[in-house]
């Protein structure tokens, strides 16, 4: 609905600037109209058809009522009708405008047409078809094309962001690639994953990031049961049906768009410079060892000479990594046209992203093509193709599949040193158990986890309507799709993976892994619908529809494990000449198929328009469960009343266009798992662990489960939509409580013999209420404005998890320093945060005294003793909370939930404008109440084992500990240490380890402007003289600004994604940047 | 052209239609085997039973916690790092572990994966016993004996370090999947039932392909290990409630269980399918990677080349690389250093068991190579393990966190000693002395006079027999790990280890029986460029004499800067707390907030 202000707007520049596409509906309706003129006892009539501005309207169409005599208004928005000699009424209408009746009096009528701004014969996809947005009963939010076209996106998904209520979408990183986490109102399952079920013009699909947006006729999310038990098994996390554009009668149009843009990383976090690192370099030299200062003259020289550091350049690694100018080019080029009775649309994008991180970027060309002939009166074939491939370079800053975190690449540009050292090489500590361990150069680091993705999509699929008698239709769609990623892994000389994985003699030698999985799916969908008006009187309308439909998933992934290639090949180089290594192994893997058939039907009636009924019912078996489970019953019912209709509200029509109760209840299912789960497989795997043997038997990591069925969500929706003051103001409110029963929860049994094991159990809960207002404020013929937000408050809870009450989850970004930080209880909500109380630093008083003998710092009685987290205590050293009665230890057990990864409440705002031919948008995101794990500030704040490193300015000198005197030794003495910290804050970055306390646990409430964008549509006059018909030139900012209290790069992050339940990590995620488009829109 | 169109989309959509019948979502898995199939195939049973080596070699498993952790510290042996208290490795080695160890408590941690070894063994053995035909195919009886034994071994790791377990020895189903702990006593019998049964499918080293390599389970093994396990249930242990006392089951009496363990020990060594050897040369071959069967060696864990972290744990230290190591690692664990003292100085194990020196000033050449290197004496107080030494390999280790050699389980002096012990128990000193002499007369070649005297002392009684043996395996064992459990069976667990403080104290001190050594050591390096001549080591060596020697260099030995080397600090990391109330580790956290509630630690935890 929040479209529907750009809608209007837009349809307010076709009048004004007599837009193409209306002088081809103006061309057709003439012809058509034109062949239907009557050459009877006539009279003549004319007139002209304007707005509420006094705007002119061109191809308005002008009928007499009750017949098919009419006309549509010209270019200056005037008509000429010759008219039966009885005729009484003229409908003129307009698309998005009030149709009006006008009682034939005279030769002259003028007519005043008013905004229809409910759009409420927009029509919605709801599934194996469409409704008029006034009949649905259920709740579905609906994005147009032309909310789409005015933001220049390179994925359809960005342009939801902010726009709809209830559906929470978060750019996990900052990558070209980046995975777009959506979420309808919240998710039910724990552990896994909530994503929305696609449907690309009815073909069920994994993902839609390799659709060009451009290409995008309307996206309509599905929210409550009632609108996704059409979908059964697969609806539970809501429905996205994207609807690609179609070919339209009319003369050949062509449309070309085009938008460059400039990106630089939109954040930077300062490291210490030369002098102070190279300053606590020294004294953690000295903590680390007992007062000695060895480990840090052998590669820093002795300590008096210590100013040399003050003046030497140092190097930006941030800048040196992620500094680079990105550069987008993107463009597209459609071609639709027909006749009335073939129509065709052809289109051709191509992305191109340099993006801001060093040897990344992206690549992607899209090509569609549509067609759609009438064969007979009764026959309708419809075919259409899409093909994408997308290339994306660079291995970006982390990974999920990651051998070890080990690799992840954003540190390395944080914490490596500063100036080059001589010696202080990643060879000097190579292990990973070493001090030195992991240091490595950040550019060298990225180029020796560089990969490449290549990324084919096709997807055919025709279909046949036979309308057998009138109103009854049959459906027969067949659809093919294929994927294909070919994956290149390159693993370099100072890869954790190539010094662990290999064989002894083919490790410290590159490695590449190749992976190349295909997917493709056949479905067959056949629908009958009938209407049944024939049948009933006028005030009734009832239609059904029964459907079945068969979905046939197979894939499998050929990988190729390459190793052992000689020292010094690059990348590329070992992705051409893998002969040059020795294949570790090959594994051809057949999965499961993926097999779903199914049984539908629904029907909906209506009273009069006032009383709304529709049921949907569902069947779905799918080859995931073993028999007795394989099916799956999904009803659903809704009910609306639209108040408005009702005769006792005639009073109110002067300020109430439209008031609608909806109310509904319905049950989705879920499957959404690993096909094979039923019966342990025995599978063959590839080993370089045991002496003469390449691979071994063994039965999966995952223990199967014969008794799995299907995760069922029970939603209830009640919502309220209105329109009022002329449809100024209009918006919907909604209220839901989602049950969630039978949860597929991939549950971790450690200790018994395996990894996890998928079951069913618990249940959760998510209860909301989602807004949305559109407001237009002015609305005069040369400028207008307004306004339209939504905000979507959910509250998930963990209602029971079957036999447990809880259970800890480890994000593992810290290898295994940190163990579970993450707790799953009955009661909560999945993303609870699990860690230490934070208590400052243990100042001089908390200690009794130094002693001398033992080298050991004695706390006070009373004081709680953090030694078993933090390392030998002294003071400075961070303090931690004794939350356990009867001891005074810090431990695993004074550990609780010290943060929330779920926000309050997500939405956003647009305010778009115009004034004359310039037109300005601007696009709000938010997100309230929602914490961020910031495991950047952990790593790059602490020691733990390691040495050498570099950390961020909140550490630096003047902020943290210290306990350096200025002779250059380490300070025991109360009286000196408390007055050397007199003005510090921080506590000392010295520990044996990565802490996890609710210091690192930060507001992520942020509030963006997204897009700004001004544009300006050159005028009708200028244009004409260049045969085209319209072409506006634009200039957008992207990630304008932020406010957040947040202290890392951004708080729109979520990188521990290899399970569900560690949301809001920050950890190594590629830095957003900040973006500067320039674009056209052109058409002729 | 539209007609043809319309008639295949037709005809596809009644094939679809067609197709509706429940069997159309049946979707079996493709890329795996059936049971029936694999355990009937000898080649890929056998790749079923690598499979529970695997789990051995996950990271956190016997390859990076459980081989390096178990078996510290002891009167022999502890952490070289010790005296860190508050490292997690530290209160894990010193008797004072958490259940929320940082170093154990992750779900990939050794407690998991012994439980998916077993798993893999369990359907290994019903997978052979259902389509194996194990009687009439001697490979397949191979292997099922193999597994049999493999599934012993886990399960006498995991009662050695956490006492009562849960007894899992059906392949999981949904009603097992939670176990509470079982007795301890009912897990032994069952796996004395399985070896005995194991011994009677596996060949004798070298009796069949399988066992030409110490690398897969033979006969001797089989048996020596049924030894081990019988003598472990007839042992001392601490009990959930807290006392320590031996089984109280009768089928695991004393005089049974030491009757067995004789039996199957005497079995193995007149089989003569194996034989001792040179003491050196067993742990020279287990450098050099030399698995044939017929010598010492009875069985080890198949690491591969780029897998394992035995020497890098249990070596000598390299702090750089150099000509023989591109890994610069060892010496993680050592040997107490009163161990080298206790010696007799003509024991030949002494040198071989203890280094005071590490490897320092290699030069890296390139990424696979790298020149020089020399030894340093380290300090009184680290020792290193020389058994397992980078310069004794045949390959270079160019792993950065795996060195690739095999975990020795079990070698044939062990075999020996048992016997000693169990004969002893049974018919006393006399008829145990043969087999203790075969140890010693090895380790003293050449001085049989010494021997001679010796074993006359020894024999004296049952009781000095008895103390000769614990002696023995203390020599003779120091860094294999196997002190630990065997001080808990006898009883003598907190009494070694009291002993082993008092000792480090007086070593510390020069007092008692380690008096009359001078305060420096005096050395040089030697005329190859690498190895050291040290003076200082020995009783009766003194400074006026090591001074005038003129070597290159000297340093505090005893005594630097006017300080003990030894301090209370390091000598009190030996044990945190009395090694008796902690004889096991407690189950880890993860763990027992996984097992639904079945799971508990005992033991004061």
């Amino acid at each position: 609905m929040l479209n529907q202000n750009l809608i209007i707007s837009k349809m307010k520049e076709r009048r004004t600037s007599g837009n193409f596409t209306q002088k081809v509906i103006f061309c057709f309706a003439m012809l058509v109209f034109f062949a239907g003129t009557v050459l009877a006892q006539t009279k003549s009539i004319s007139g002209v058809v304007k707005d509420a501005s006094g705007e002119t309207i061109i191809a308005a169409s002008v009928i007499v009522k009750g017949t098919n005599i009419g006309t549509v208004t010209n270019i200056d928005g005037e008509f000429k009708l010759n008219v039966p000699a009885n005729a009484q009424t003229l409908v003129v209408s307009y698309v998005g405008m009030k149709t009006e009746e006008v009682k034939i009096s005279g030769n002259v009528i003028n007519v005043t047409l008013t905004d229809n701004a409910r759009m409420l014969d927009e029509v919605v996809a709801i599934g194996y078809g469409t409704a008029r947005r006034k009949d649905i009963t259920g709740s579905v939010a609906s994005l147009k094309a032309d909310a789409l076209a005015a933001i220049p996106v390179t994925s359809a998904i960005e342009a939801i962001s902010g726009k709809l209520a209830g559906v929470q979408v978060t750019t996990t990183e900052g990558s070209p690639d980046a995975e777009v986490k959506i979420r309808v109102r919240g998710g039910g399952s724990i552990t896994g994953d909530n994503k929305p079920l696609f449907i690309v013009d009815g073909f069920p699909v994994e993902s839609i990031s390799d659709i060009a947006p451009s290409d995008i006729e309307s996206m309509d999310v599905l929210k409550d049961a009632s609108s996704t038990a059409i979908y059964g098994s697969r609806g539970a996390n809501g429905v996205i049906i994207v609807t690609t554009k179609s070919g339209k009668e009319g003369k050949v149009v062509v449309n070309y768009n085009a938008f460059t843009s400039w990106k630089k990383m939109a954040n930077t976090m300062p490291v210490l410079g030369a002098s102070d690192y190279a300053k606590w370099q020294y004294e953690l030299a000295l903590l680390k060892n007992n007062g000695e200062a060895d480990s840090y003259e052998k590669f820093f020289g002795n300590y008096e000479d210590i100013d040399l550091y003050d003046n030497v350049p140092t190097n930006d690694w941030q800048n040196l990594v992620f500094g680079r100018t990105g550069f987008t080019f993107n463009h597209n080029l459609s071609i639709t046209g027909g006749t009335d009775k073939s129509k065709f649309s052809f289109s051709f994008s191509n992305v191109n992203d340099k993006a801001i991180m060093e040897m990344s970027s992206f690549r992607r060309d899209n090509l569609t093509f549509k067609f759609n002939t009438k064969v007979s009166k009764t026959v309708t074939l419809d075919f259409s193709s899409r093909y994408s491939n997308t290339k994306i370079y660079g291995g970006g800053a982390n990974e999920q599949r990651e051998v070890s975190s080990a690799d992840s690449r954003l540190k390395h540009a944080m914490i490596y040193t500063p100036f080059p050292i001589k010696d202080l090489t990643s060879e000097s500590g190579a292990s990973d158990d070493t001090e030195v361990g992991n240091l490595y150069n950040p550019l060298v680091n990225l180029s020796d986890n560089d990969q490449q993705q290549f990324r084919k999509t096709y997807n055919m699929a025709g279909s046949v309507t036979w309308e057998v008698f009138k109103n009854f239709k049959a459906k027969a769609e067949v659809g093919y799709d294929d994927y294909s990623n070919k994956n290149n892994r390159f693993y370099g000389m100072t890869t954790y993976y190539i010094k662990n994985v290999p064989s002894s003699t083919n490790q410290n030698h590159p490695a590449v892994i190749l992976t190349n999985t295909d997917r493709s799916t056949i479905r067959s969908t056949n629908t009958i619908n009938y209407d049944f008006k024939k049948l009933l009187s006028e005030d009734h309308n009832l239609n059904m529809m029964v459907g079945h439909e068969y979905i046939w998933q197979q894939s499998g992934a050929l990988t190729t494990t390459v190793h052992g290639l000689p020292t010094g090949f690059d990348s590329q180089t070992s992705f051409n000449l893998t002969t040059q290594g020795f294949a570790n192994s090959i594994s051809n893997f057949y999965d499961p198929d993926d097999k779903l058939l199914s049984f539908f039907g629904r029907a909906n009636y209506d009273y009069k328009s006032k009383y709304l009924l529709s049921a949907t019912f569902r069947a779905d078996g799918s080859s995931k469960f073993s028999a007795g489970n394989k099916w799956g019953y999904f009803p659903s019912a809704a009910a609306a009343w639209r108040v408005s209709g009702e005769d006792f509200m005639a009073d109110s029509k002067n300020w109430l266009d439209d008031l609608k109760l909806r109310l509904s209840y319905g049950t989705a299912g879920n499957n959404n798992i690993p096909s094979g789960q039923m019966t342990q497989s025995f599978e063959s795997k590839t080993t370089t662990w045991i002496n003469g043997f390449g691979s071994y038997w063994s039965a999966s990591k995952i223990m199967a489960n014969p008794d799995l069925k299907w995760e069922t969500t029970i939603t209830r929706n009640v919502g309220i939509d209105f329109s009022l003051f002329n449809s100024k103001l209009s918006g919907s409110i909604e209220g839901y409580w989602n049950s969630t029963v039978d949860l597929l929860i991939n549950f971790p049994i450690p200790g018994t013999g395996y990894d996890s094991q998928y079951r069913n159990m618990g249940e959760t809960r998510n209860r909301g209420v989602e807004l949305s207002l559109n407001w237009m404020a002015i609305n005069k013929k040369n400028f207008g404005l307004n306004f339209s937000g939504n905000i979507g408050f959910n509250h998930n809870k963990i209602m029971s998890l079957g036999l447990m009450d809880d259970f800890g989850a480890s994000s593992g970004w810290a290898s295994t320093e940190i163990g579970v930080d993450y707790w799953i209880a009955t009661g909560g909500s999945v993303g609870q945060m699990y860690g230490y109380v934070s208590d400052g630093r243990y100042e001089v008083s908390d200690f009794k005294e130094y002693n001398a003998t033992t080298k050991k710092w004695i706390l006070n009685e009373g004081v709680a003793d953090a030694s078993g987290v933090i390392g030998a205590l002294r003071p400075g050293s961070m303090k931690l909370k004794n939350l356990t009665e009867g001891d005074n230890i810090v431990n695993v057990d004074d550990r609780k939930i010290i943060g929330d990864a779920n926000p309050l409440h997500t939405g956003g705002f647009t305010m778009n404008g115009r004034l004359y031919n310039f037109d300005l948008s601007a696009n709000f995101n938010w997100s309230f109440g929602n914490d961020i794990y910031n495991a950047n500030k952990v790593e790059y704040t602490s020691t733990s084992k390691y040495q050498y490193r570099n950390m961020i300015t909140e550490m630096e000198s003047g902020k943290r500990w210290t306990n350096l005197n200025a002779d250059g030794t380490l300070s025991n003495d109360p009286a000196e240490l408390t007055a050397l910290n007199a003005n510090t804050t921080m506590w000392s970055p010295n520990m044996d380890r990565y802490v996890f306390s609710d210091w690192a646990v930060e507001d992520g409430s942020f509030l963006r402007l997204n897009t700004l964008s001004l544009g300006y549509t050159l005028p009708k006059s200028v244009l004409n003289a260049m045969k085209i018909s319209n072409l506006r030139v634009y200039a957008t900012g992207y990630n304008v600004f932020i406010l957040t209290n947040y202290s890392g790069f951004d708080p729109e992050v979520s990188t521990r994604r290899q399970t569900a339940l560690t949301p809001g990590v920050d950890y190594s995620a590629y830095p957003k940047s900040r973006q500067f488009v320039l674009g056209l829109n052109l058409s002729f | 052209m539209k007609n043809i169109l319309f008639k295949s989309l037709f005809v596809l959509t009644l094939a679809g239609v067609i197709s509706s019948c429940s069997d159309v979502i049946e979707a079996p898995t493709k890329s795996s085997l059936d049971e029936n199939v694999i355990f009937s195939t000898p080649v890929l049973a056998e790749g079923a039973v690598m499979g529970i080596h695997q789990s051995f070699s996950e990271t956190n498993s016997y390859r990076g916690r459980f081989i390096p952790f178990y078996g510290l510290n002891t009167d022999l042996e502890w952490w070289n790092s010790s005296e860190n208290t508050t490292d997690d490795r530290a209160l894990l080695m010193g008797y004072n572990p958490i259940a929320g160890s940082t170093q154990m408590n992750t779900e990939n941690n050794a407690w998991a994966k012994m439980y998916e070894g077993i798993e893999r063994a369990n359907i290994c053995i019903r997978g052979l016993r259902s389509f194996g035909d194990v009687e009439n195919n001697k490979e397949l009886a191979q292997l099922l004996g193999e597994a049999l034994t493999l599934r012993a071994f886990i399960y006498l790791d995991l009662v050695k370090a956490w006492g009562d377990v849960p007894a899992r020895f059906e392949p999981l189903t949904t009603e097992t999947l939670y176990l509470p702990k079982s007795d301890r006593d009912v897990i032994y019998k069952q796996i004395i039932a399985d070896l005995e049964e194991a011994a009677g499918l596996v060949a004798w080293p070298k009796e069949n392909a399988a066992t030409q390599s110490t690398e897969r389970v033979n006969n001797a093994f089989v048996k020596g290990f049924l030894a081990r396990t019988c003598l472990y249930a007839a042992g001392y242990s601490q009990r959930a409630d807290g006392s320590i006392r031996r089984s109280n089951d009768p089928e695991l009496a004393v005089d049974k269980m030491y009757k067995k363990a004789k039996d199957a020990c005497l079995d193995v060594i007149n089989s003569k399918t194996s034989t001792l050897g040179s003491f050196e040369q067993n742990f020279k071959n287990l450098c050099q990677d030399k698995t044939t069967t017929g010598l010492e060696s009875l069985y080890e864990l198949p690491f591969s080349d780029g897998r394992g972290r035995v020497l890098y744990t249990f070596g000598v230290k390299h702090k750089t690389v150099d000509k023989y190591t591109m890994q610069a690692q060892g010496g993680a664990n050592g040997p107490l250093p009163t161990l080298f003292y206790d010696y007799d100085k003509d024991d030949i194990r002494r040198d071989i068991t203890c280094v005071p020196y590490y490897w320092d000033g290699g030069v890296k050449v390139s990424d696979t190579q790298a020149s020089g290197g020399y030894q340093v004496p380290n300090k009184l107080s680290q020792w290193y393990f020389g058994k397992l030494r980078y310069e004794w390999m045949s390959r270079v280790v160019t792993s950065t966190n795996d060195d690739g050699l095999n975990w020795q389980v079990m070698r044939l002096a062990d075999v020996y000693l048992m016997a000693a012990e169990a004969i002893n128990e049974l018919e006393g000193p006399g008829a145990a002395a043969p087999y203790l002499k075969a140890v010693r007369e090895r380790a003293f070649p050449g001085n049989s006079a010494k021997v001679e005297a010796y074993m006359a002392s020894v024999t004296a009684s049952k009781d000095a027999f008895f103390k000769a043996i614990v002696d023995e395996r203390a020599f003779e064992f120091a860094g294999e790990m196997l002190r630990k459990a065997d001080l808990i069976r006898w009883n003598l667990l907190s009494a070694k280890l009291s002993e082993a403080k008092n000792n480090l104290t007086a070593l510390a001190n020069r007092t008692g029986k380690y008096a009359g050594y001078p305060d420096k050591i005096y050395y040089k390096t030697a005329a190859d460029g690498e190895s050291l001549v040290i003076y200082g080591l020995e009783k009766g060596h003194t400074d006026a004499e090591g001074a005038a020697l003129g070597y290159a260099s000297s340093k505090g030995w005893f005594v630097s800067d006017g300080v003990n080397t030894i301090n209370d600090t390091k000598i009190n990391s030996l044990y945190l707390r009395n090694p008796d109330e902690r004889q096991f580790w407690p189950i880890w956290q993860v763990f027992i907030d996984a097992s639904n509630g079945t799971l508990k630690n005992d033991y004061g935890y």
